[in-house]
């Protein structure tokens, strides 16, 4: 292949992943052989690896600001380094971990398969989205070396202009990143549009491809003005044209209103794809078919559409014409629609179902339970006169942590236990894993809770220290953070355990009528042995058959004993 | 320090925070209301209908009016929030206008109030029951005076004046916060870490308000009026330990505390302590520290910045004047040895 | 299992097939993860299609950079275009709307499976491009010349420093936060059509504007020439045929836009006065 590898269209490589009937991670072996595969079951489990670590990393600085605040004045580092803690850990969450945790890693790995497809429509394009990722994690982190950067994630000029740490390579690596996040939501644009097997009709479409399909119309249209945004400011600080600065007649509010163009849609980045998961664990374990499923998927573009139009709302006291303000309030409730719509569908969805409390219900429960606090709460903040009160508070800290932390994280959680299984071939330990699941629960309400009240009581955010009538509800927090570590920790471990001690997955461990069960487990590279004609929708539980619900329908050989893999071979005999 | 009005919210002192709380609670209870519905249908129906021997789900079927009311009916309740929400913002945006001017100048890390008598202080002191507006401006970067007892804030963006108004309802104090992340230093010009005491940033732009009766305003108008001003009107000599004590008051109001110190230790920039008539060595080759260079110092630091010392001091031109300067000058005169 | 092979139906009869019979059923311009030719045509032109529209956002944003500062500076944005060459950007206007129309012309012959001639159209298109960034470096190296360049380095021919007491400092980049910064300057200057003007330090806003889009433009206009060059390599190679030559189409989609971002710059830049 040529070297500008621009995969419009790539050479003929039918075996570049090896037999297609071969289990995907027995394939082929050696680095080289996940390196350079385009494989979007491998590269999804590459992802996995990278923002888990992501995680990892943002959890680390947060937990050690909490233990920074966990007294008043010093108790672990100085103020500059707090600083860098609040905007390193807000970066990495946000940039490296949040935004490509569902799509890039689960999403690559389920969406072709949920659409009987065998790939996503650009395989090098994913693989080269997934390198594009690795260049800006290191830049990020050379930026880190370099001094790191101080300015809050959100980089506001002139401040960000002015101080002297090294905002531009941070700056550039989230470029860059944006440029990974955009490939991956064409290319599932692309899959969901020209892949789908036959029979799979937009009507059929599993939930989840929605939810990424939805995310995929965000990364791709609002990305680009982050880009472009960053870009400013680079040549802003390198140069200094002074669009953002105010010493060179510049206005710093332009900037608030570029960065939140793409930083308000990029909120529902985070979350569509968290409800996508959701919807998929409620229909499974209420053995039922999503209440108004239509209307749910809908109300997946609804979002991305409406999250276009209320950026303004994170600047009603930054200085907007009273008009922008009234205008911003009002469009910023009407998401609350959609986001209720989902809510209200899934608690139906559980009327009259069959309820099975396995470890990614009770994750699902936990989304239902923690995003409507979230999300109500972002009502007091579109409420005009009361977020002039608590705007930049801990009330907004509490508030996006309840939607990202408590929305997505915990499904993105019960997404890993759900497919974990499918992904490779192992049972986890459920113990363990409800376990580790009522620590996070606990926890996590533990962390945030309180940062509500101090934050309604007028607290701000971004502080290395605060006035006493706080401490009791900062140490409450911190104590909170390491409740939520353990539990994190035990899921970890839960997981990882799972892939030496963990038992051989059944095709089906669930009993799931989503199409992605249906094929082997671990699936096959060519993700089913033949191109599936599907003659029913993934959660129509009354027309799927006790045999298809534990074995799948792709074939039945595979469920009498038979190694997954061998599967093929037991075909051609 | 106040004991909040309520659990959730503190002390009200100003004519519009009973309308923000009522709003507050009013959608408090709301959420409350609907979660506890919500998630209490959710847990009540995942144990009665939990699978089990001879359990089977129903098949999902339709209903579009029970769709169609949870998709409309939270539009009122959305439309009355922005509403009422509107209403309170517009009562917090226009001033009426008998409001009292006092000007807020924001800086790293410090407030500065200039009173109608161009009296200056780092605290905010209004009189009861008096429309105030505030009329701000920074020199550096963007901040945002808070004051949670009024429900007021703002931000104070460089390069405009931004404006926000109250009227307080009762005598008391509260704290002022800055609520936009405006930076920190915690290391000194030699990157060694400061103690704790000295350390200055976003979470230390912390100030009071005072409301205070109609009397004690004055009183306290006529107290921060430039002392020196009563003598220069007469044009005599003011007498130097009154303009020293002038100098000293305007180390504290004007934030020079926040980068100098007066006993020699170095924090962001270099201690007053002894500099008066001793060479520094500057950008520009050696200066001799006096009257002209100090007054250079101050309205244009970036001018000579002093050797090992960042160029991070802000410019005071347009924000001091002539007599506050000399009154500097004669405080710092009045440090050496 | 009556019901199971209900809901599913396998393609291509009862039993699946190796690889063996995969190559049969794939020409071998098809990539195996595609079933049919069509798919794979269609994937990749929507896949530049919506690639194409993230291009255009990219440069929205710098649009309505240029609309409110054209808003606060009028004035400035009169001044300061007549210091761009018209005739220059004109030339490259037609330069690239010619290339388009040749990228055209070669999509047209791949069509019709005229491989030399497809080759010639594709020649000709890189060609143009050459001439355009050759003509850009000449304005651009004027412009340095003349030290009207974007931020501080406006009043700083050539990037040089600020000239203090005598001996110059530095020069205008701002490396480091902390680097006292040079403040830009006076220009005094003849413009293009020969008024000797003087441009007030502010107006570094409008050529900060002019490098930031035409330089972007500039890193799209060698970009798509890549992608030609890589089309043309693979032409030479025979790799299409009248049932596939996509990347010829795409590449030339891709062009287009290329064109079409500088339609829109060169009257917004060149030809700006100001509004009545
Ligand atoms: C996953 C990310 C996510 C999500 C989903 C949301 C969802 C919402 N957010 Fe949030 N938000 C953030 C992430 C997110 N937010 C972040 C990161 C910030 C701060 C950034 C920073 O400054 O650092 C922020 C800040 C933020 C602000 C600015 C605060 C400030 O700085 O002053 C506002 C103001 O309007 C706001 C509002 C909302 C609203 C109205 C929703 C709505 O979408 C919520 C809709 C959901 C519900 C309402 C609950 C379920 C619905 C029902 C039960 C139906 C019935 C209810 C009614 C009809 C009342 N958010
Ligand atoms: C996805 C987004 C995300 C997530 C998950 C979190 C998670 C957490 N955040 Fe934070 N946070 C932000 C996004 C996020 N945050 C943002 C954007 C800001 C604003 C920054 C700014 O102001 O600029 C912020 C700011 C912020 C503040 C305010 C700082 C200030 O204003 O001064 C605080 C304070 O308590 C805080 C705390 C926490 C804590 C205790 C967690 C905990 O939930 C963390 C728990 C996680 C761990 C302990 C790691 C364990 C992980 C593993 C073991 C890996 C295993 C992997 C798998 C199981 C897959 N965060
Ligand atoms: C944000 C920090 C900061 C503040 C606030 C500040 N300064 Fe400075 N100042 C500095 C720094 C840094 C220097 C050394 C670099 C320079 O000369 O510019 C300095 C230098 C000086 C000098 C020269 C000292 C010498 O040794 O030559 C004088 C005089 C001075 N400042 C006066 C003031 C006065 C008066 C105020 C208040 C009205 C003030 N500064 C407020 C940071 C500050
Ligand atoms: Cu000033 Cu924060
Ligand atoms: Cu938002």
């Amino acid at each position: 292949m040529a070297a500008v590898d621009i995969p419009l269209i790539g050479g003929h490589e039918a075996d570049s992943h090896g037999d297609p009937h071969a289990n995907y991670l027995k394939a082929k072996r050696g680095i080289g052989s996940w390196m350079l595969t385009v494989d979007h079951k491998r590269i999804g489990l590459m992802y996995l690896t990278m923002v888990s670590l992501a995680f990892l990393v943002g959890g680390i600085f947060a937990l050690l600001m909490r233990i920074e605040l966990f007294t008043r004045g010093k108790t672990i580092v100085d103020a500059e380094t707090y600083n860098r803690f609040f905007t390193l850990h807000g970066a990495v969450m946000v940039f490296l971990f949040i935004i490509p945790s569902v799509p890039a890693a689960l999403g690559n790995f389920f969406l072709p398969i949920m659409i009987g497809a065998k790939d996503v429509a650009f395989p090098k394009l994913n693989l080269l989205s997934f390198y594009i990722y690795l260049v800006g994690v290191a830049i990020i982190l050379t930026s880190i070396i370099l001094g790191s950067v101080d300015t809050g994630w959100t980089f506001y000029t002139p401040y960000s202009v002015q101080t002297a740490n090294s905002v531009i390579s941070m700056t550039a690596g989230v470029f860059v990143l944006g440029f990974s996040s955009i490939l991956t939501g064409l290319n599932f644009l692309v899959t969901v549009h020209t892949m789908r097997a036959p029979g799979i009709t937009w009507t059929r479409l599993p939930l989840f491809v929605w939810g990424m399909y939805a995310t995929a119309l965000i990364q791709v249209l609002a990305t680009p003005v982050l880009a472009i945004t960053l870009l400013l400011l680079i040549t802003e600080r390198f140069l200094g044209i002074g669009i953002f600065d105010p010493k060179l007649g510049g206005d710093p509010v332009l900037f608030q209103h570029f960065f939140w163009f793409y930083s308000h849609p990029a909120v529902y980045i985070m979350i569509v794809p968290g409800m996508a998961i959701n919807s998929e664990l409620i229909a499974t374990f209420s053995r039922r078919a999503i209440f108004g499923a239509f209307a749910v998927a809908m109300s997946s573009i609804g979002l991305a559409i409406l999250g276009f139009l209320v950026w303004g709302h994170h600047l009603f006291v930054a200085g907007m014409s009273e008009f922008a303000t009234m205008l911003f309030s009002a469009l910023t409730f009407l998401v609350a629609i959609p986001s209720g719509v989902k809510i209200f569908n899934w608690t139906a969805t559980i009327y009259k179902g069959s309820i099975v409390w396995a470890s990614p219900m009770l994750y699902a429960m936990a989304f239902i339970f923690l995003f409507t606090i979230g999300g109500l709460t972002g009502l007091f903040l579109g409420t005009l006169s009361v977020d002039v009160h608590l705007t930049d508070t801990y009330f907004v800290v509490a508030h996006f942590h309840y939607v990202m932390m408590g929305g997505t994280v915990i499904a993105f959680l019960g997404g890993l236990l759900y497919w974990w299984p499918k992904m490779t071939g192992k049972m986890h330990d459920e113990k363990k894993a409800k376990i580790g699941f009522v620590l996070v629960f606990i926890g996590f309400n533990t962390v945030f809770i309180p940062q509500f009240i101090m934050g309604s009581r007028g607290m701000p955010r971004r502080y290395y220290d605060y006035l006493p009538q706080f401490e009791p509800f900062h140490k409450a927090s911190t104590i909170g953070s390491w409740i939520l570590a353990a539990g994190l920790f035990l899921t970890a471990y839960t997981l990882l355990e799972a892939l030496w001690k963990g038992k051989t997955a059944p095709r089906n461990p669930w009993g799931s009528a989503g199409y992605e069960w249906a094929t082997d487990t671990p699936p096959c590279v060519a993700n089913f042995h033949t191109t599936p004609t599907i003659k029913r929708g993934p959660y129509d539980y009354h027309l799927a058959t006790p045999e298809e619900l534990a074995t799948g329908w792709d074939e039945v050989e595979s469920a009498h004993g038979t190694k997954p893999g061998a599967s093929s071979s037991a075909k051609k005999a | 320090m106040n004991e909040p009005a309520t659990f959730q919210l503190p002390e009200q002192m100003s004519t519009v925070a009973s309308e923000v709380d009522w709003l507050y609670y009013f959608i408090y209870w709301l959420s409350v209301v609907l979660f506890v519905a919500i998630v209490g249908a959710m847990v009540y129906w995942a144990i009665k209908y939990r699978e089990r021997p001879g359990h089977k789900a129903e098949p999902t079927g339709h209903n579009v009016p029970l769709e169609l009311a949870w998709t409309v009916a939270p539009l009122f309740i959305l439309a009355f929030l922005f509403h009422k929400g509107f209403e309170g913002y517009m009562d917090m945006s226009v001033a009426p206008a008998n409001a009292m001017e006092i000007h807020v100048n924001a800086k790293q890390w410090g407030w500065e109030f200039v009173y109608p008598n161009g009296g200056s202080d780092n605290e905010l002191h209004v009189p009861v029951h008096q429309p105030v507006k505030l009329i701000m401006s920074s020199t550096d970067v963007i901040h945002s005076l808070f004051v949670p007892a009024l429900r007021i804030k703002r931000d104070i963006v460089p390069g405009v004046y931004t404006s926000q108004w109250f009227e307080a309802t009762h005598i008391g104090s509260d704290d002022i916060a800055c609520a936009e992340y405006c930076g920190g230093r915690s290391k000194d010009a030699n990157g060694d870490e400061l103690p704790f005491a000295q350390m200055t940033g976003h979470w230390s732009m912390h100030s009071m308000l005072h409301v205070v009766s109609e009397e004690d305003f004055k009183k306290y108008l006529i107290g921060i009026g430039d002392k020196c001003a009563a003598y220069t009107l007469k044009n005599q000599a003011c007498p130097d330990s009154i303009v020293v004590g002038e100098g000293q008051k305007l180390y504290s109001k004007k934030a020079c505390v926040g980068c100098h110190t007066v006993t020699g230790a170095k924090l962001v920039g270099p201690s007053w302590k002894g500099i008066w008539g001793k060479e520094e060595s500057t950008d520009h080759g050696p200066v001799k520290v006096d009257e002209a260079y100090i007054r250079e110092s101050i309205l244009d630091p970036q001018a000579k910045v002093v050797s090992g010392f960042p160029p991070a001091m802000p410019p005071f031109r347009g924000q001091i004047t002539d007599q506050e300067i000399d009154e500097i000058v004669a405080y710092i005169k009045s440090l050496k040895d | 299992m009556a019901n199971v092979s209900e809901s599913i139906e396998t393609r291509g009869g009862e039993h699946g097939h190796g690889h063996d019979d995969h190559a049969h059923a794939h020409p071998d311009f098809l990539q195996h993860h595609f079933d049919t030719p069509a798919q794979q045509f269609d994937a990749a032109k929507l896949g530049m299609w919506v690639f194409i529209a993230t291009e255009i956002l990219m440069f929205g944003g710098l649009f309505c950079a240029y609309a409110i500062w054209r808003g606060l500076e009028p004035d400035i944005f009169d001044q300061a275009h007549h210091f761009l060459n018209k005739i220059l950007g004109a030339t490259n206007t037609v330069v690239l709307l010619f290339s388009s129309l040749t990228a055209a012309l070669a999509v047209r012959a791949a069509q019709s499976g005229k491989r030399n001639l497809t080759s010639v159209y594709l020649v000709v298109t890189i060609v143009c491009a050459c001439v355009f960034l050759a003509i850009k470096y000449f304005e651009y190296s004027h412009k340095f010349h003349l030290g009207l360049l974007p931020g501080h380095c406006f009043g700083h021919p050539g990037l040089s420093g600020a000239i203090q007491n005598g001996q110059e400092i530095g020069t205008c980049l701002r490396v480091h936060a902390d680097a006292t910064p040079v403040m830009p300057e006076w220009v005094k200057a003849v413009d293009e059509s020969g008024h000797m003007q003087v441009l007030p330090p502010r107006a570094n806003m409008f050529f900060g504007l002019y490098f930031v889009m035409t330089g972007l433009h500039g890193l799209h206009v060698i970009i798509g020439m890549s992608i030609l060059v890589w089309v043309l390599v693979k032409n030479l190679r025979g790799q299409f045929s009248p049932q596939f030559f996509t990347p010829v189409d795409l590449g030339a989609l891709y062009w287009h836009l290329v064109d079409l971002v500088w339609i829109y710059l060169f009257p917004l830049l060149y030809l700006v006065g100001k509004p009545e």
